[in-house]
Protein backbone atom coordinates (compact mmCIF):
# COMPACT_ATOMS: atom_id res chain seq x y z
CA UNK A 1 0.00 0.00 0.00
CA UNK A 2 1.36 3.59 -0.99
CA UNK A 3 0.75 4.62 2.65
CA UNK A 4 3.50 2.56 4.33
CA UNK A 5 5.85 4.87 2.11
CA UNK A 6 5.28 7.39 4.09
CA UNK A 7 7.76 9.19 5.87
CA UNK A 8 5.26 10.18 8.12
CA UNK A 9 5.52 6.04 9.38
CA UNK A 10 8.87 7.50 11.16
CA UNK A 11 8.39 7.34 14.77
CA UNK A 12 8.49 10.87 16.32
CA UNK A 13 9.71 11.83 19.91
CA UNK A 14 8.14 15.25 21.32
CA UNK A 15 10.75 17.60 23.03
CA UNK A 16 10.34 20.98 24.69
CA UNK A 17 12.96 23.32 24.21
CA UNK A 18 13.52 25.66 27.38
CA UNK A 19 15.32 29.36 27.49
CA UNK A 20 16.19 32.25 29.78
CA UNK A 21 14.73 35.82 28.95
CA UNK A 22 17.26 37.97 29.49
CA UNK A 23 20.38 35.67 28.36
CA UNK A 24 21.26 32.63 25.43
CA UNK A 25 20.56 29.64 27.94
CA UNK A 26 18.74 27.38 26.20
CA UNK A 27 17.97 23.26 27.05
CA UNK A 28 15.76 20.91 25.33
CA UNK A 29 14.22 18.22 27.15
CA UNK A 30 12.09 15.26 26.91
CA UNK A 31 8.06 16.91 26.47
CA UNK A 32 5.69 16.85 29.77
CA UNK A 33 2.33 16.85 30.62
CA UNK A 34 1.36 19.76 31.34
CA UNK A 35 4.10 21.77 29.15
CA UNK A 36 2.86 24.77 27.53
CA UNK A 37 4.05 27.73 25.59
CA UNK A 38 5.74 30.24 27.10
CA UNK A 39 4.92 28.23 30.82
CA UNK A 40 7.85 29.77 33.12
CA UNK A 41 9.98 27.11 34.56
CA UNK A 42 12.11 28.60 36.92
CA UNK A 43 15.15 30.57 37.36
CA UNK A 44 18.48 30.38 34.45
CA UNK A 45 21.26 28.91 36.08
CA UNK A 46 23.80 31.03 34.09
CA UNK A 47 22.37 34.89 35.00
CA UNK A 48 19.29 34.28 37.31
CA UNK A 49 16.79 35.14 34.44
CA UNK A 50 13.15 33.44 33.85
CA UNK A 51 13.18 30.71 31.92
CA UNK A 52 10.50 29.94 29.52
CA UNK A 53 9.27 27.07 27.46
CA UNK A 54 9.95 28.79 24.01
CA UNK A 55 9.05 25.69 22.09
CA UNK A 56 7.19 22.36 22.15
CA UNK A 57 8.14 20.20 19.09
CA UNK A 58 8.71 16.76 17.34
CA UNK A 59 11.98 15.37 16.13
CA UNK A 60 12.69 12.33 14.27
CA UNK A 61 14.23 9.75 16.24
CA UNK A 62 17.73 8.57 14.98
CA UNK A 63 17.60 5.09 13.44
CA UNK A 64 19.84 3.90 16.30
CA UNK A 65 17.56 5.56 18.91
CA UNK A 66 15.00 3.37 17.74
CA UNK A 67 16.43 0.33 17.83
CA UNK A 68 17.19 1.25 21.74
CA UNK B 1 16.70 -21.91 10.24
CA UNK B 2 17.35 -22.98 6.52
CA UNK B 3 17.65 -26.39 7.32
CA UNK B 4 14.38 -26.38 8.53
CA UNK B 5 12.86 -25.26 5.69
CA UNK B 6 14.55 -27.61 3.74
CA UNK B 7 13.68 -30.59 6.77
CA UNK B 8 9.87 -29.87 5.98
CA UNK B 9 10.08 -29.34 1.98
CA UNK B 10 11.51 -33.12 2.18
CA UNK B 11 9.25 -34.10 4.49
CA UNK B 12 6.14 -33.16 2.06
CA UNK B 13 7.72 -34.38 -0.51
CA UNK B 14 7.89 -38.28 1.39
CA UNK B 15 4.41 -37.62 2.07
CA UNK B 16 2.74 -38.09 -1.47
CA UNK B 17 5.09 -40.70 -2.72
CA UNK B 18 2.96 -43.27 -4.03
CA UNK B 19 2.46 -42.85 -7.98
CA UNK B 20 -1.06 -43.49 -7.45
CA UNK B 21 -2.20 -40.74 -5.70
CA UNK B 22 0.40 -38.21 -7.64
CA UNK B 23 -2.06 -39.24 -10.67
CA UNK B 24 -5.13 -38.20 -8.95
CA UNK B 25 -3.35 -35.31 -7.69
CA UNK B 26 -2.50 -34.37 -11.62
CA UNK B 27 -6.00 -35.09 -12.78
CA UNK B 28 -7.89 -32.65 -10.36
CA UNK B 29 -5.23 -30.12 -11.23
CA UNK B 30 -6.36 -30.82 -14.73
CA UNK B 31 -9.97 -30.60 -14.43
CA UNK B 32 -9.67 -27.75 -12.31
CA UNK B 33 -7.69 -25.68 -14.73
CA UNK B 34 -10.55 -26.81 -17.51
CA UNK B 35 -13.18 -25.75 -15.40
CA UNK B 36 -11.03 -21.89 -14.96
CA UNK B 37 -10.61 -21.62 -18.52
CA UNK B 38 -14.14 -22.77 -19.85
CA UNK B 39 -15.73 -20.81 -17.25
CA UNK B 40 -13.86 -17.52 -17.93
CA UNK B 41 -15.90 -17.91 -21.52
CA UNK B 42 -19.19 -16.94 -19.79
CA UNK B 43 -19.19 -13.54 -19.54
CA UNK B 44 -19.81 -11.80 -16.62
CA UNK B 45 -17.68 -14.40 -14.99
CA UNK B 46 -14.30 -12.86 -15.13
CA UNK B 47 -16.01 -9.31 -13.71
CA UNK B 48 -17.40 -11.29 -10.66
CA UNK B 49 -13.48 -12.14 -10.06
CA UNK B 50 -12.62 -8.96 -10.66
CA UNK B 51 -15.37 -7.52 -8.01
CA UNK B 52 -14.22 -10.13 -5.63
CA UNK B 53 -11.20 -8.82 -5.70
CA UNK B 54 -11.63 -5.34 -5.39
CA UNK B 55 -14.30 -5.83 -1.91
CA UNK B 56 -11.72 -7.74 -0.39
CA UNK B 57 -9.10 -4.88 -0.73
CA UNK B 58 -11.71 -2.11 0.21
CA UNK B 59 -13.08 -4.76 3.17
CA UNK B 60 -9.05 -4.62 4.19
CA UNK B 61 -9.21 -0.76 4.19
CA UNK B 62 -12.23 -0.91 6.19
CA UNK B 63 -11.27 -3.13 9.13
CA UNK B 64 -8.00 -0.52 9.19
CA UNK B 65 -11.07 2.70 9.35
CA UNK B 66 -13.28 0.15 11.89
CA UNK B 67 -10.28 0.39 13.84
CA UNK B 68 -8.68 3.78 14.27
CA UNK B 69 -12.74 4.60 15.14
CA UNK B 70 -13.15 1.78 17.87
CA UNK B 71 -9.56 3.39 19.11
CA UNK B 72 -10.70 6.60 19.06
CA UNK B 73 -13.48 5.48 21.28
CA UNK B 74 -12.07 3.99 23.53
CA UNK B 75 -9.75 6.76 24.14
CA UNK B 76 -12.94 9.41 24.68
CA UNK B 77 -14.24 6.94 26.97
CA UNK B 78 -11.46 7.15 29.08
CA UNK B 79 -10.71 10.81 29.13
CA UNK B 80 -14.37 10.65 30.19
CA UNK B 81 -14.18 7.94 32.70
CA UNK B 82 -11.00 9.47 34.29
CA UNK B 83 -12.95 12.78 34.64
CA UNK B 84 -15.44 11.55 36.29
CA UNK B 85 -18.52 12.15 33.71
CA UNK B 86 -21.82 9.91 34.12
CA UNK B 87 -22.62 7.60 31.11
CA UNK B 88 -20.00 8.27 29.35
CA UNK B 89 -21.05 5.63 26.40
CA UNK B 90 -24.22 7.51 26.04
CA UNK B 91 -22.42 10.89 25.61
CA UNK B 92 -20.05 9.55 23.13
CA UNK B 93 -23.07 7.86 21.20
CA UNK B 94 -25.05 11.15 20.85
CA UNK B 95 -21.62 13.52 19.52
CA UNK B 96 -20.75 10.60 17.08
CA UNK B 97 -24.04 11.05 14.88
CA UNK B 98 -24.32 14.55 15.47
CA UNK B 99 -24.71 16.84 12.23
CA UNK B 100 -24.47 20.25 10.99
CA UNK B 101 -26.76 20.89 8.23
CA UNK B 102 -25.39 23.39 5.25
CA UNK B 103 -27.91 26.39 4.95
CA UNK B 104 -29.70 26.49 1.91
CA UNK B 105 -27.54 28.14 -0.99
CA UNK B 106 -30.06 28.85 -3.62
CA UNK B 107 -31.00 32.08 -1.90
CA UNK B 108 -27.51 33.70 -1.23
CA UNK B 109 -28.81 36.69 0.59
CA UNK B 110 -27.57 36.69 4.62
CA UNK B 111 -26.34 32.91 4.09
CA UNK B 112 -23.27 33.52 6.07
CA UNK B 113 -25.05 35.07 9.12
CA UNK B 114 -26.91 31.78 8.92
CA UNK B 115 -24.04 29.49 8.48
CA UNK B 116 -21.85 31.66 11.34
CA UNK B 117 -25.47 30.65 13.46
CA UNK B 118 -25.73 27.06 12.69
CA UNK B 119 -22.17 26.26 13.31
CA UNK B 120 -22.20 28.81 16.52
CA UNK B 121 -24.78 27.12 17.89
CA UNK B 122 -23.69 23.93 17.24
CA UNK B 123 -20.16 24.57 19.49
CA UNK B 124 -21.96 26.20 22.06
CA UNK B 125 -24.63 23.16 22.11
CA UNK B 126 -22.04 20.35 22.45
CA UNK B 127 -20.09 22.72 25.24
CA UNK B 128 -23.24 22.88 27.04
CA UNK B 129 -24.18 19.23 26.77
CA UNK B 130 -20.22 18.68 28.79
CA UNK B 131 -21.02 21.28 31.24
CA UNK B 132 -24.61 19.96 31.84
CA UNK B 133 -22.88 16.45 32.25
CA UNK B 134 -20.54 17.87 34.48
CA UNK B 135 -20.71 21.80 35.62
CA UNK B 136 -17.26 21.91 37.26
CA UNK B 137 -14.92 21.04 34.70
CA UNK B 138 -11.77 23.28 33.90
CA UNK B 139 -11.42 24.39 30.08
CA UNK B 140 -8.60 22.34 29.52
CA UNK B 141 -10.58 19.33 29.83
CA UNK B 142 -13.32 20.90 28.22
CA UNK B 143 -11.49 21.54 25.24
CA UNK B 144 -9.92 17.86 25.32
CA UNK B 145 -13.57 16.32 25.28
CA UNK B 146 -14.58 18.55 22.62
CA UNK B 147 -11.76 17.89 20.24
CA UNK B 148 -12.68 13.82 21.24
CA UNK B 149 -16.28 14.61 20.17
CA UNK B 150 -15.00 15.74 17.06
CA UNK B 151 -12.46 13.20 15.73
CA UNK B 152 -14.91 10.61 17.02
CA UNK B 153 -17.09 12.22 14.58
CA UNK B 154 -15.12 12.45 11.74
CA UNK B 155 -14.19 8.98 11.56
CA UNK B 156 -17.12 7.69 12.00
CA UNK B 157 -18.70 9.54 8.74
CA UNK B 158 -15.63 8.61 7.46
CA UNK B 159 -15.98 4.78 7.86
CA UNK B 160 -19.92 4.83 7.42
CA UNK B 161 -19.17 6.42 3.92
CA UNK B 162 -17.19 4.08 2.80
CA UNK B 163 -19.38 1.14 4.00
CA UNK B 164 -22.27 2.71 2.32
CA UNK B 165 -20.47 2.76 -1.02
CA UNK B 166 -19.01 -0.91 -0.47
CA UNK B 167 -22.39 -2.14 0.59
CA UNK B 168 -23.79 -0.49 -2.43
CA UNK B 169 -21.40 -1.78 -4.74
CA UNK B 170 -21.94 -4.92 -3.68
CA UNK B 171 -25.67 -4.86 -4.46
CA UNK B 172 -25.73 -3.69 -7.28
CA UNK B 173 -22.94 -5.61 -8.87
CA UNK B 174 -21.47 -2.35 -9.97
CA UNK B 175 -17.44 -2.96 -10.70
CA UNK B 176 -17.44 0.42 -11.45
CA UNK B 177 -18.27 2.06 -8.34
CA UNK B 178 -15.94 -0.73 -6.54
CA UNK B 179 -12.99 0.61 -9.08
CA UNK B 180 -13.58 4.16 -7.37
CA UNK B 181 -13.64 3.04 -3.86
CA UNK B 182 -11.00 0.80 -4.49
CA UNK B 183 -8.70 3.70 -5.72
CA UNK B 184 -10.10 6.26 -2.54
CA UNK B 185 -9.73 4.03 0.14
CA UNK B 186 -6.22 4.22 0.99
CA UNK B 187 -6.60 8.31 0.78
CA UNK B 188 -9.44 8.02 3.60
CA UNK B 189 -7.16 5.20 5.47
CA UNK B 190 -4.54 7.47 5.73
CA UNK B 191 -6.92 10.53 7.08
CA UNK B 192 -8.49 8.11 9.30
CA UNK B 193 -4.93 7.40 10.69
CA UNK B 194 -4.22 11.16 11.16
CA UNK B 195 -7.20 11.51 12.62
CA UNK B 196 -6.73 9.50 15.32
CA UNK B 197 -3.49 10.14 15.96
CA UNK B 198 -4.39 13.82 15.91
CA UNK B 199 -6.68 13.06 19.02
CA UNK B 200 -3.64 11.67 20.90
CA UNK B 201 -1.17 14.67 20.42
CA UNK B 202 -4.54 16.83 21.45
CA UNK B 203 -5.12 14.90 24.69
CA UNK B 204 -1.35 15.15 25.82
CA UNK B 205 -1.50 19.37 25.23
CA UNK B 206 1.00 18.95 22.77
CA UNK B 207 1.21 21.70 20.09
CA UNK B 208 -0.04 21.13 16.43
CA UNK B 209 1.46 22.66 13.05
CA UNK B 210 -1.80 24.23 12.30
CA UNK B 211 -0.52 26.03 15.85
CA UNK B 212 1.91 28.13 13.19
CA UNK B 213 -0.08 31.16 13.76
CA UNK B 214 -0.76 30.98 17.42
CA UNK B 215 2.98 30.13 18.13
CA UNK B 216 4.17 33.54 15.90
CA UNK B 217 0.95 35.84 17.78
CA UNK B 218 2.35 34.48 21.19
CA UNK B 219 6.29 36.03 20.63
CA UNK B 220 4.59 39.44 20.70
CA UNK B 221 1.83 38.67 23.11
CA UNK B 222 4.11 37.22 26.23
CA UNK B 223 5.53 40.46 26.28
CA UNK B 224 1.98 42.70 26.84
CA UNK B 225 0.79 42.43 30.24
CA UNK B 226 -2.57 43.92 29.13
CA UNK B 227 -4.77 41.58 27.27
CA UNK B 228 -8.17 41.33 26.57
CA UNK B 229 -10.95 39.10 25.13
CA UNK B 230 -12.26 40.48 21.85
CA UNK B 231 -14.33 37.58 21.08
CA UNK B 232 -15.29 34.09 22.32
CA UNK B 233 -12.11 32.16 22.77
CA UNK B 234 -9.79 34.95 21.49
CA UNK B 235 -6.92 37.13 23.56
CA UNK B 236 -5.73 40.37 22.02
CA UNK B 237 -3.14 42.70 22.97
CA UNK B 238 -1.35 45.87 21.81
CA UNK B 239 2.13 46.68 21.98
CA UNK B 240 3.89 49.71 20.50
CA UNK B 241 6.29 48.59 17.65
CA UNK B 242 8.89 51.22 16.57
CA UNK B 243 6.31 53.83 16.53
CA UNK B 244 3.35 52.02 15.33
CA UNK B 245 0.40 50.54 17.73
CA UNK B 246 0.61 46.71 17.15
CA UNK B 247 -2.40 45.00 18.00
CA UNK B 248 -2.15 41.49 18.18
CA UNK B 249 -4.58 38.49 18.12
CA UNK B 250 -4.92 34.95 18.74
CA UNK B 251 -7.00 32.25 20.30
CA UNK B 252 -7.07 31.68 23.97
CA UNK B 253 -4.72 29.34 24.79
CA UNK B 254 -3.42 27.11 26.05
CA UNK B 255 -6.58 24.91 25.34
CA UNK B 256 -7.34 23.17 21.96
CA UNK B 257 -9.57 25.54 20.08
CA UNK B 258 -9.12 28.00 17.15
CA UNK B 259 -11.34 30.32 18.94
CA UNK B 260 -13.33 33.63 16.49
CA UNK B 261 -10.61 35.10 15.08
CA UNK B 262 -12.56 36.85 12.49
CA UNK B 263 -15.32 38.48 14.98
CA UNK B 264 -12.25 39.97 16.78
CA UNK B 265 -10.79 41.87 13.73
CA UNK B 266 -14.17 43.13 12.98
CA UNK B 267 -14.81 44.30 16.47
CA UNK B 268 -10.72 45.33 16.67
CA UNK B 269 -11.04 47.64 13.87
CA UNK B 270 -14.76 48.90 14.54
CA UNK B 271 -12.81 50.80 17.67
CA UNK B 272 -10.18 51.51 15.70
CA UNK B 273 -11.75 52.80 12.59
CA UNK B 274 -9.46 53.85 10.00
CA UNK B 275 -6.29 54.42 11.97
CA UNK B 276 -5.66 50.57 11.09
CA UNK B 277 -3.36 50.38 8.27
CA UNK B 278 -2.62 47.22 7.68
CA UNK B 279 -3.91 43.52 8.70
CA UNK B 280 -1.80 41.09 9.04
CA UNK B 281 -2.59 36.92 8.61
CA UNK B 282 -0.20 34.11 9.65
CA UNK B 283 -1.41 30.68 8.96
CA UNK B 284 -0.42 27.40 8.36
CA UNK B 285 -1.49 26.13 5.01
CA UNK B 286 -1.49 22.71 3.21
CA UNK B 287 1.58 22.44 1.13
CA UNK B 288 1.62 20.13 -2.50
CA UNK B 289 3.51 16.88 -2.53
CA UNK B 290 7.69 17.80 -3.54
CA UNK B 291 7.05 20.87 -1.35
CA UNK B 292 9.37 21.71 1.55
CA UNK B 293 7.53 20.91 5.09
CA UNK B 294 8.34 24.74 7.08
CA UNK B 295 8.88 26.87 4.27
CA UNK B 296 7.71 30.49 4.10
CA UNK B 297 5.07 31.94 1.28
CA UNK B 298 3.72 35.59 1.63
CA UNK B 299 0.33 37.15 -0.41
CA UNK B 300 -2.37 39.15 0.11
CA UNK B 301 -5.78 38.24 1.51
CA UNK B 302 -7.31 36.46 4.73
CA UNK B 303 -4.98 33.26 4.86
CA UNK B 304 -7.51 31.06 7.53
CA UNK B 305 -9.04 27.79 6.82
CA UNK B 306 -12.85 28.53 7.69
CA UNK B 307 -15.63 27.30 6.11
CA UNK B 308 -16.91 31.12 5.60
CA UNK B 309 -18.11 32.90 8.60
CA UNK B 310 -14.86 34.13 10.22
CA UNK B 311 -13.04 34.94 6.93
CA UNK B 312 -15.73 37.28 5.54
CA UNK B 313 -16.07 39.28 8.65
CA UNK B 314 -12.25 40.32 8.06
CA UNK B 315 -12.55 40.98 4.22
CA UNK B 316 -15.70 43.09 4.87
CA UNK B 317 -14.21 45.06 7.59
CA UNK B 318 -11.29 45.42 5.47
CA UNK B 319 -13.05 46.71 2.57
CA UNK B 320 -15.30 48.66 4.54
CA UNK B 321 -12.08 50.81 5.92
CA UNK B 322 -10.09 50.14 2.83
CA UNK B 323 -7.11 48.58 5.04
CA UNK B 324 -4.98 46.33 2.31
CA UNK B 325 -4.66 42.21 4.16
CA UNK B 326 -1.80 40.64 3.63
CA UNK B 327 -0.61 37.08 4.01
CA UNK B 328 1.85 35.19 5.66
CA UNK B 329 1.88 31.02 5.26
CA UNK B 330 4.53 28.18 6.14
CA UNK B 331 3.44 25.14 4.45
CA UNK B 332 3.09 21.34 5.85
CA UNK B 333 0.84 18.25 5.22
CA UNK B 334 -2.53 17.83 6.33
CA UNK B 335 -1.14 14.92 8.50
CA UNK B 336 1.52 17.61 10.15
CA UNK B 337 -1.26 20.22 10.47
CA UNK B 338 -3.32 18.09 12.43
CA UNK B 339 -0.52 16.37 14.84
CA UNK B 340 2.97 17.21 16.83
CA UNK B 341 4.56 20.30 15.31
CA UNK B 342 7.44 19.34 13.49
CA UNK B 343 11.10 21.02 14.35
CA UNK B 344 10.79 22.34 10.63
CA UNK B 345 7.41 24.34 11.22
CA UNK B 346 8.70 25.98 14.79
CA UNK B 347 12.04 27.00 13.36
CA UNK B 348 9.65 28.50 10.80
CA UNK B 349 7.95 30.21 13.58
CA UNK B 350 10.82 32.69 14.79
CA UNK B 351 11.48 33.44 11.07
CA UNK B 352 7.82 34.56 10.40
CA UNK B 353 8.34 36.68 13.22
CA UNK B 354 11.52 38.92 11.98
CA UNK B 355 9.05 38.33 8.19
CA UNK B 356 6.06 40.04 10.27
CA UNK B 357 8.31 42.74 11.74
CA UNK B 358 10.09 43.45 8.15
CA UNK B 359 6.46 43.72 6.41
CA UNK B 360 5.37 46.25 9.26
CA UNK B 361 8.59 48.55 8.68
CA UNK B 362 8.28 48.06 4.97
CA UNK B 363 4.43 48.37 4.53
CA UNK B 364 3.21 50.99 7.29
CA UNK B 365 4.14 54.42 8.99
CA UNK B 366 4.74 55.52 11.91
CA UNK B 367 1.91 56.07 14.20
CA UNK B 368 -0.27 53.52 12.19
CA UNK B 369 -2.03 50.91 13.83
CA UNK B 370 -1.23 47.55 12.39
CA UNK B 371 -3.51 43.86 13.45
CA UNK B 372 -1.38 41.15 13.60
CA UNK B 373 -3.49 37.72 13.71
CA UNK B 374 -1.89 34.41 14.36
CA UNK B 375 -5.01 32.35 12.79
CA UNK B 376 -4.88 28.03 14.05
CA UNK B 377 -5.56 25.75 16.67
CA UNK B 378 -3.84 26.72 19.88
CA UNK B 379 -3.27 23.46 22.03
CA UNK B 380 -0.37 23.47 23.95
CA UNK B 381 0.23 27.57 23.20
CA UNK B 382 -0.90 30.50 25.67
CA UNK B 383 0.49 34.21 25.24
ZN1 LIG C 1 19.94 33.38 31.63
Amino acid sequence: MAISSDSSKQPLITKTLIKCMSCDYSIERDFQEGDFVPKLVGTCPKDGGKLYIAGIYAIKLQPQQAKR
Amino acid sequence: MLFDIFNIVAMAQGLGGSSSSEFLLTTILYIVFMGFIVASFFPGFQQKMQIGFLSRDVEKNLYMIEGYLKDSKSMAEKLLKDKNFPEPQQFINKVMERFVIDPVNIEPTDIISRMKLLLRANEDTVREMITKYSPNIDPMTRSQIEISAEVVNALNMIFKIIRHYLLMAKKLNSIMIMYQLQMVAPIYVKLAEAYARAQKVFLQGIPVGDGLGPLVASRFLMNINDKWVPSKDIIAGTMEFEGRRLIVVKAEGPMATVGTPGEAVQNIIEKEGSKVSRIITVDAALKLEGEDTGSIAEGMGVAMGDPGPEKIAIERVATKYNIPIDAVIVKMSMEEAITEMRKEVYDSADKVVNYVKDLIRERTKPGDSVVLVGVGNTAGIAQ
